[in-house]
């Protein structure tokens, strides 16, 4: 959390992460590179440059494919949740290592013509009504167009500026480009110049993405058809028995398909705030009570569970929920207030602190 | 009292992570790095093998002796002994990069030739880069008693094969063939570097044709489409010297 702009706010998770990020793409184009050809059977090396092109091409595709599995593995296992934190670093580092491809392709199989090889990019092969032989070129351009904007506008700057459900709603274009990705390597590289380990790995990559979001499709689904009970006013829901939810945690009640709200336990006071941060739409319902405030899991963004706002000198605020307690039983308003309202916390006396 | 259960909770600006996460993390990390190597040393080590097709830089710049046809593409027609081969050879010529020689040659149909140059190697098929001193000229001494002989006409036939640049294939590139390499053979083509019909199965002992049109000329641009896909073409077969010539009309031309 920050209250001005900087390029990077460096801790020491962050450059742990890039440590280990760095670490892996070092290792991969190491290998790759150096490695890798002492045990090729060929006849004569394959050019260096097409050669290092292969190596950043395969490199942006399996750290997209990681990037892309990092978040269903978190909403299924909660020990992943620190890859997710600074996610943005790898898909930045995703995007320049594009260009490195990029840029070995273009000074050798579109170079030493008397065509610009920029032009030729988008010249040379027009054949857009065949499957096999579709210019898998420009396939990758516009992938590498969105993971530009993407790296662009991952600044906190933009996050701001565009507001989270439209800047979410940009870089979900994630998928997009990974899509585009995986036509340009099935109608390119894997066409010709990739050996059976590699078309494998390719589609064992795009088998685990996909697999990991139908798991949490389905766990989601799951969670949002589970009908929680409404008394006879048709405003108060029925969020259960207040000893189940955990001191310092949350149980999320679903309202309608794309409203969640957290119904957090501080001690003996439960408050209810909105399950979304208002940094990059986090499940707040997954966080903590720490330090007196709601911690989200995915990058520590915090509010006070009285009033869903983050404490000063931090603006953010999110909506809160009426509650009240019943024959035991806890009570939900369905209604939503405003950002940043206050509500006093309901008490359950048969709640112990701590258990 | 009942021992509290430890309820782990990852903060990215907290100074450090839960101490039950730190082994966890530490394992990922692992991973990762482990992954990255096995696939990496997988991928690599498993690249299709992109023949033996190379410059012959080693050779240093060579000069030939003999005759230019400018048509379809320009070829050196070299008797026997010349390139130290025991019959005579007609040798595809380029420019140099994605360049063809059909400026040069085209003034030079028919007559006798220097050329001079690197070659460029695939097996027992080679290609000149002309450029240099030497260059493409009028022979300066012309080899007494040799003239190109005529073309031996082969027949109609359906050949199945890949439509490759005549210049990557040889050996300016490794690999020169395939999709991957599509939008370079089309390049080479469009700055007229002779485009080669590579067949899946030998026709008279040759699985390398250059392709012209019906009527021995430069095909159209139309052959880009057509390029780095596995397909059959129909055509006369002719042959010069031992270089094979494929004569076929696109609209035979059929996707496997």
């Amino acid at each position: 959390m920050s209250v001005k702009y900087v390029p990077v706010i460096w801790n020491r998770t962050k450059l742990a992460y890039d440590a280990v990020v760095l670490a892996t793409v070092g290792a991969y184009l190491g290998i790759y590179l150096y490695v890798a050809p002492q045990f090729q059977t060929v006849t004569m090396p394959i050019d260096w440059d097409i050669y290092k092109a292969q190596a950043f091409g395969t490199c942006v595709f399996f750290l997209l494919t990681f990037i892309l599995c990092i978040g269903p593995m978190a909403r299924l296992d909660k020990r992943f949740l620190p890859l997710l934190y600074n996610r943005r670093h790898l898909g930045v580092i995703t995007c320049v290592l594009a260009y490195f491809h990029v840029d070995n392709i273009l000074g050798w199989y579109n170079a030493f013509s008397p065509i610009n090889r920029y032009v030729s990019v988008f010249i040379v092969n027009t054949s857009f009504d065949r499957f096999l032989g579709f210019p898998f070129e420009i396939l990758g351009v516009l992938a590498l167009l969105i993971l530009t904007i993407l790296a662009v506008t991952s600044h906190d700057f933009w996050l701001h500026f565009l507001k989270p459900t439209l800047w979410k709603f940009l870089h979900m274009g994630i998928y997009l480009a990974y899509a585009l990705i995986v036509a340009h390597v099935a109608l390119g590289a894997l066409q010709s110049a990739a050996g059976p380990f590699m078309t494998t790995a390719v589609g064992a990559s795009v088998a685990l993405v996909a697999a990991l979001h139908l798991l949490v499709a389905r766990k989601e689904h799951l969670f949002d058809t589970q009908e929680s009970p409404m008394d006879d006013s048709g405003t108060w829901m029925d969020a259960g028995d207040p000893t189940e939810v955990p001191d310092k945690r949350a149980r999320i009640i679903s309202i309608t398909d794309d409203e969640r709200v957290a119904i957090f336990r501080n001690g003996k006071k439960l408050s209810a705030i909105s399950n979304v941060c208002a940094h990059q739409n986090g499940p707040l319902g997954e966080g903590k009570i720490v330090y007196g405030c709601v911690t989200c899991p995915w990058h520590g963004y915090q509010y006070r569970v009285e009033d869903g706002r983050s404490p000063p000198p931090f603006t953010e605020k999110i909506s809160t929920y009426r509650l009240k307690l019943e024959d035991g039983r806890l009570w939900l308003n369905i209604e939503a207030l405003p950002p940043g309202t206050y509500v006093e916390p309901v008490v359950a006396p048969i709640l112990a602190e701590g258990s | 009292m009942a021992k509290k259960k430890p309820d782990p909770f990852f903060i990215g600006w907290a100074k450090k992570p839960p101490k039950v996460l730190q082994g966890f993390l530490f394992l990922i990390s692992a991973v990762l790095v482990g992954a990255a190597v096995g696939v990496a040393l997988g991928i690599g080590a498993s690249v299709p093998d992109p023949g033996d097709a190379r410059f012959e830089w080693g050779a240093g710049y060579q000069t030939f002796t003999g005759y230019v046809d400018a048509k379809p593409y320009p070829l050196l027609r070299l008797p026997a002994g010349e390139d130290g081969r025991d019959q005579p050879h007609a040798m595809l010529i380029s420019g140099i990069g994605k360049r063809g020689m059909q400026q040069l040659a085209g003034p030079l149909d028919g007559q006798a030739v220097d050329a001079g140059g690197i070659l460029l190697k695939r097996g027992d098929l080679d290609m000149l880069q002309v450029g240099g001193d030497v260059s493409l000229r009028a022979a300066e001494n012309p080899i007494p008693n040799f003239t190109p002989a005529p073309a031996e006409h082969l027949g109609k036939w359906r050949l199945s094969g890949e439509i490759c640049d005549g210049k990557c294939y040889t050996g300016a590139m490794r690999p020169g063939v395939g999709l991957a390499h599509k939008a370079c053979a089309n390049l080479c083509i469009i700055g007229g570097i002779p485009p080669v019909f590579v067949t899946t199965t030998p026709l008279m002992g040759s699985q390398f044709f250059l392709l012209a049109d019906e009527n021995g000329e430069p095909l159209s641009s139309e052959v880009q489409d057509w390029v780095a896909l596995l397909i059959s073409l129909e055509g006369e077969v002719e042959r010069r010297d031992d270089l094979m010539i494929f004569k076929v009309n696109l609209d035979s031309a059929k996707q496997l």
